[in-house]
């Protein structure tokens, strides 16, 4: 637990120390009394709202490329966002509550067989499949939360660790439900007429909607007050606590929310890829979760779609590069990442904005 | 109120410790309401522990009733809400927070956005170093203004009772002064009850009415303040240093 916290403190120790000169220079160049041209004056306004129109380029792009991506770029693209709505939960968890999961994998797949079934068993509609496979991982994440907030650090990866190791041999028994080793086959959602989308595209932008109502969710949440307490349980527990913070509670639920994002990401899942079975979702899977939200960067929300990009392709490079053992390839990338930039990705791009600014300024 | 104010805080036959180790041994003592009561004593005397004991920190057998209602068996988080803030050995801040968000997070058992609001300023008119420095990372303030901090966001839930565990830790004098006069303003200004732990007995004796000297767990000497300040030998043989 306290190593989970300290990474998670560095984490957000590099991106506010990133963000804060914006703040504290911007005074000082406004007294030195340039009045400066328009275009001065717009690259300044750039420069000092970086954020939003940083967020607004990407949203755009974002909307842009499924029309310039041939179809396989699309479906990357979109399991890219599924992944980031997954590590948004996980990042809740593990950055902001300072808590650690092994076994996220395991409610990724709750989600996934919750959609699954609604669809093949009693044929609901798909968009309503997303509240209610949500709504099933976070109760489930709520009954595990109970038990797990006793525990604390390797006590608490074990546990929940065992929770992944446990689901495959489970999805497999109950056969007569889950279809066993066969898994489940289910048709896609169709692209609405009036769209005009291809299936891939119109997957794409159900993925973009779900990743970006998440997003917005996951920062409402954080600046609450609610996002004070997990903070505050993550820097120093026995202080939290002290100022009427109640532990169980919030633990619980970072718990049932981490696993709620889990949930939905899921469930877009077996949306994207029409087929779910026990051995979509291995241990494996967990474990790539974790190593995605910390390499991506804990405790900052870009983390996620940077983990998520990682997720998506590292994998799948490493068996390119080596099919023997693409295992090994991938555990040298983590290293090397973890090496290079110690706070995770977007640390690093934190970093690197930092500089840029301050070169556009000193212009 | 059925309580009079000349026992808010009363501590019966207290008994606590750390599992197997058991550290106060029977600590009785009464705390009037809006008075300042000092307890001094060596180190490993049980100060902090009994502090711990008082906020929930450190389960207890006896009683602890803060006017009136049992604090004893509650947790922390319980005791808090009720009107307890606790600046613990070691200040117990959020490093990697920024200033604000440590003094937000004083308030947090508190609804009344408006008054939280009130009370930011009034906590910045207190210490106006920590206004400076609202934005600013608590991790990267001096340990002065760290004290101030801790202090401050004890402030921000307007505590009925304040426990302060050695404010003087590791401060230059001149600050440790400061601070103390602060302590007093709030106690006179706003009534608050103040439970002070110092190894400076002589500023704690200075702004308390009480005091109480701990050794090995039990209480070995009260008095008014002035009485055990004024009395040499007592401050030779139970402080162990010269007051
Ligand atoms: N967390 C703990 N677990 C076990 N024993 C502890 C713990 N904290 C304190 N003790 C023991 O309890 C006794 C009293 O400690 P306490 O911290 O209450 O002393 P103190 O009077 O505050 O001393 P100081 O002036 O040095 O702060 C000591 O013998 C100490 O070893
Ligand atoms: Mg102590």
């Amino acid at each position: 637990m306290s190593e989970t916290a300290n990474t998670a403190n560095t984490a957000s120790t590099a991106n506010e120390a990133a963000a804060e000169p914006a703040e504290v220079q911007a005074p000082g160049r406004d007294a030195s009394g340039e009045p400066g041209s328009w275009g001065a004056r717009l690259r300044d306004a750039a420069v000092e709202r970086w954020r939003p129109i940083a967020l607004a380029a990407l949203l755009l792009a974002a909307c842009y490329a499924p029309f310039q991506l041939v179809p396989f770029r699309v479906f990357q693209l979109t399991m890219v966002l599924v992944y980031a709505v997954a590590l948004l939960g996980l990042n809740l968890l593990v950055g902001h509550a300072g808590q650690i999961s092994l076994g996220h994998g395991a409610f990724f797949a709750v989600g996934a067989y919750a959609a699954a079934l609604m669809l093949d068993r009693w044929d609901v509609p798909y968009l309503l499949t997303l509240p209610v496979a949500a709504a099933v991982a976070f109760v489930l994440g709520l009954g595990l939360g109970v038990p797990a907030v006793r525990l604390h650090g390797l006590y608490l990866a074990l546990v929940t660790l065992s929770i992944a190791v446990f689901l495959v041999p489970l999805l497999k028994r109950f056969e007569s439900v889950t279809g066993g080793s066969m898994g489940l086959t289910l048709t896609k959602p169709a692209p609405p007429a009036w769209t005009g989308l291809a299936e891939d595209q119109w997957l794409y932008f159900l993925a973009l909607a779900v990743a970006v109502a998440a997003f917005l969710l996951a920062r409402n949440l954080l600046r609450s007050r609610v996002g004070r307490a997990l903070h505050a349980v993550r820097d120093n527990e026995a202080a939290a606590e002290v100022m009427g913070v109640r532990l169980p509670f919030y633990k619980t639920l970072a718990f049932a929310w981490s696993a709620m994002f889990a949930g939905a990401a899921g469930c877009v899942y077996t949306w994207v890829i029409g087929f779910v079975s026990p051995d979509s979702f291995p241990v494996t899977l967990s474990i790539t979760l974790l190593a995605g939200i910390v390499v991506g960067g804990l405790g900052s929300l870009s983390g996620p779609l940077l983990g998520g990009l990682f997720v998506m392709f590292v994998p799948s490079w490493s068996q390119d590069i080596n099919k023997a053992a693409p295992g090994v390839i991938f555990g040298l990338l983590i290293i090397a990442v973890m090496y290079v930039a110690p706070t995770g990705l977007a640390g690093l791009a934190g970093r690197a904005a930092g500089r840029i600014r301050r070169t556009l300024r000193r212009e | 109120m059925s309580t009079p104010d000349d026992d808010f805080l009363v501590v019966e036959d207290l008994h606590a410790g750390y599992g197997g180790a058991r550290v106060l041994h029977g600590v009785s003592l009464t705390v009037g309401r809006g008075e300042v009561c000092a307890i001094l004593g060596p180190n490993g005397a049980g100060k902090t522990t009994l502090l711990r004991a008082l906020c929930g920190m450190v389960k207890g057998r006896g009683a602890v009733r803060l006017g009136g209602t049992g604090l004893l068996g509650r947790p922390p988080d319980a005791v808090a809400r009720l009107g307890v803030a606790h600046v613990p050995e070691g200040r117990g801040t959020f490093l990697p927070l920024t200033v604000e968000e440590n003094l937000r997070l004083g308030a947090f058992t508190r609804r009344d956005r408006a008054a939280v609001q009130a009370d930011l300023e009034r906590v910045h008119g207190y210490f106006p170093v920590l206004r400076k420095r609202l934005k600013q990372q608590a991790g990267s303030l001096s340990g002065g203004e760290q004290q101030m901090l801790a202090l401050g966001r004890a402030l921000m839930l307007r505590p009925r009772l304040l426990l302060l565990d050695e404010p003087s830790l590791g401060l230059a004098p001149m600050v440790t002064r400061e601070l103390f006069g602060i302590v007093r303003s709030i106690n006179e200004e706003e009534r608050t009850t103040v439970v002070v732990v110092e190894q400076n007995a002589h500023l704690a004796l200075g702004i308390a009415r009480q005091a109480h000297v701990l050794e090995t767990g039990r209480i070995v000497l009260s008095g008014p303040a002035e009485r055990i300040r004024a009395d040499e030998q007592v401050a030779r043989s139970y402080l162990g240093y010269r007051v």
